[in-house]
């Protein structure tokens, strides 16, 4: 059975270093600010449900566990399949189904959404910024 | 004491930055119209597709602040009457508290004119003798440049546009024009960058556009606006050509728009799957 689970506060990955979060600040050429942390970077791990590779921003839809044992739809925001395309990015990144690890600016919030930082999948491959602790 | 030398010199620098501004405006100005266009073998070649340099900042060269457009704290020094300045500080308190939306993030307008010039992902241009078109994938926006020899149309046959009228002519491979009869601030929904800058509908801009030596399109714009300026504003942007066989592709910005503009809160909103806003704070 695929494992999920939703890391609670306190092992929420608080990544302080300014030099990452500039480097994980994705292109989100379409918007201002929606409510994302700016400095934040945290951690969810779950199931991908949907790769939503459309314009004018993909969005990658994780189900993720939370503390009381439920399913929750996360939703996490990324470039646009034009800039990603170019840079190998394809429908196929994010397959359904796949364990994944996601990194993501979070919403201010505490909503279920973030900005993308990184993904690392359960055989190890990793993608956009993931430098290991 | 009052030195008279000085005073010379300084009025001497003076005429000469004039007479600059003059030069760079003159050619838009007065030779514009009536020019034979070019043989088509005599076009610079600016195919395949072409990505601005820098970020997003309009202003790089009078930019305050280390960050984005929408990083609090960064912003430029156009040469703003205490009218528009007084007012761009007024949008760029509003983008400290992310409640200054960008109203393109509707998928509803074009980006206008000057922002065509400073958008992310890609551009493509199209010459040919008698008109240019740059193409923006972002967006997606068409700015057209007649050179067909045309004037710029009369005042009474123009009126405000996102990207207004341009007519220009070729000197040699550097692309010369004018753009008038732009929106502006006019209706609330032509930003120059996400900082909050912007121009009223008085605003006109005088183009050049080459090649530069480091093989970068170079666009040199000269910005006039009587209502919100108080001289000329030159703008430099350059694109660098990325690798033959880049794709690209259709920017459908209404395909999944999870992110609309609330104009009421003056706030950009994130959407569930199911099309319901996420709490911002």
């Amino acid at each position: 059975m695929t494992r999920q689970r939703l890391f609670g506060n306190a092992a929420l990955v608080g990544v302080a270093a300014a030099g990452l979060c500039l480097a994980a600040r994705p292109a989100l050429g379409h918007h201002s600010n929606t409510g994302f942390s700016r400095d934040e970077v945290r951690q969810i791990a779950g199931t991908v449900k949907e790769f939503q590779f459309t314009n004018p921003h993909t969005w990658i839809q994780v189900l993720v566990e939370d503390e009381s044992g439920e399913s929750v739809e996360w939703s996490i925001e990324w470039g646009s399949p034009n800039q990603l395309g170019r840079r190998g990015i394809r429908p196929s990144s994010f397959p359904v189904g796949a364990e994944v690890t996601m990194r993501y600016r979070p919403m201010l919030s505490g909503a279920p959404a973030g900005g993308f930082v990184g993904a690392k999948f359960a055989d190890g491959t990793t993608i956009g910024n993931w430098d290991d602790e | 004491m009052w030195n008279s030398n000085e005073s010379l010199w300084s009025r001497r620098a003076a005429l000469i930055a004039g007479l600059g501004v003059i030069l760079l405006l003159a050619p838009g100005t007065s030779r514009a119209q009536g020019d034979t266009p070019p043989d088509f073998g005599d076009l610079p070649d600016w195919s395949g597709v072409w990505q601005m340099i820098g970020g997003t900042v309009f202003d790089q060269a009078t930019r305050e602040g280390e960050g984005g457009s929408t990083t609090p704290g960064v912003r430029e020094h156009p040469p703003y009457n205490a009218e528009w300045e007084a007012m761009y500080r007024e949008h760029l308190a509003l983008r400290d508290q992310q409640r200054f939306p960008d109203v393109i993030s509707n998928c509803g307008v074009p980006a206008g004119w000057p922002r065509i010039f400073n958008l992310p992902d890609v551009y493509e241009m199209v010459v040919r003798p008698e008109q240019t078109w740059i193409l923006s994938e972002n967006g997606p926006n068409v700015y057209r440049i007649y050179t067909d020899g045309r004037e710029m149309p009369a005042p009474e046959d123009r009126w405000p546009t996102y990207t207004g009228v341009s007519v220009g002519r070729w000197e040699g491979r550097t692309l010369v024009w004018e753009t008038k009869s732009t929106k502006g601030w006019m209706d609330r929904d032509v930003l120059l960058d996400r900082t909050g800058l912007v121009l009223s509908n008085q605003a006109e801009g005088t183009h050049r556009m080459y090649v530069n030596d480091a093989g970068n399109l170079q666009i040199d714009m000269v910005i006039t606006d009587p209502q919100a300026l108080t001289g000329p504003w030159p703008v430099t942007h350059q694109f660098r050509r990325l690798p033959p066989g880049t794709m690209v592709y259709d920017y459908g910005c209404a395909e999944n728009n999870r992110n609309p503009v609330d104009t009421e809160q003056g706030v950009t909103l994130t959407l569930d799957p199911d099309g319901n806003p996420f709490p911002l704070d």
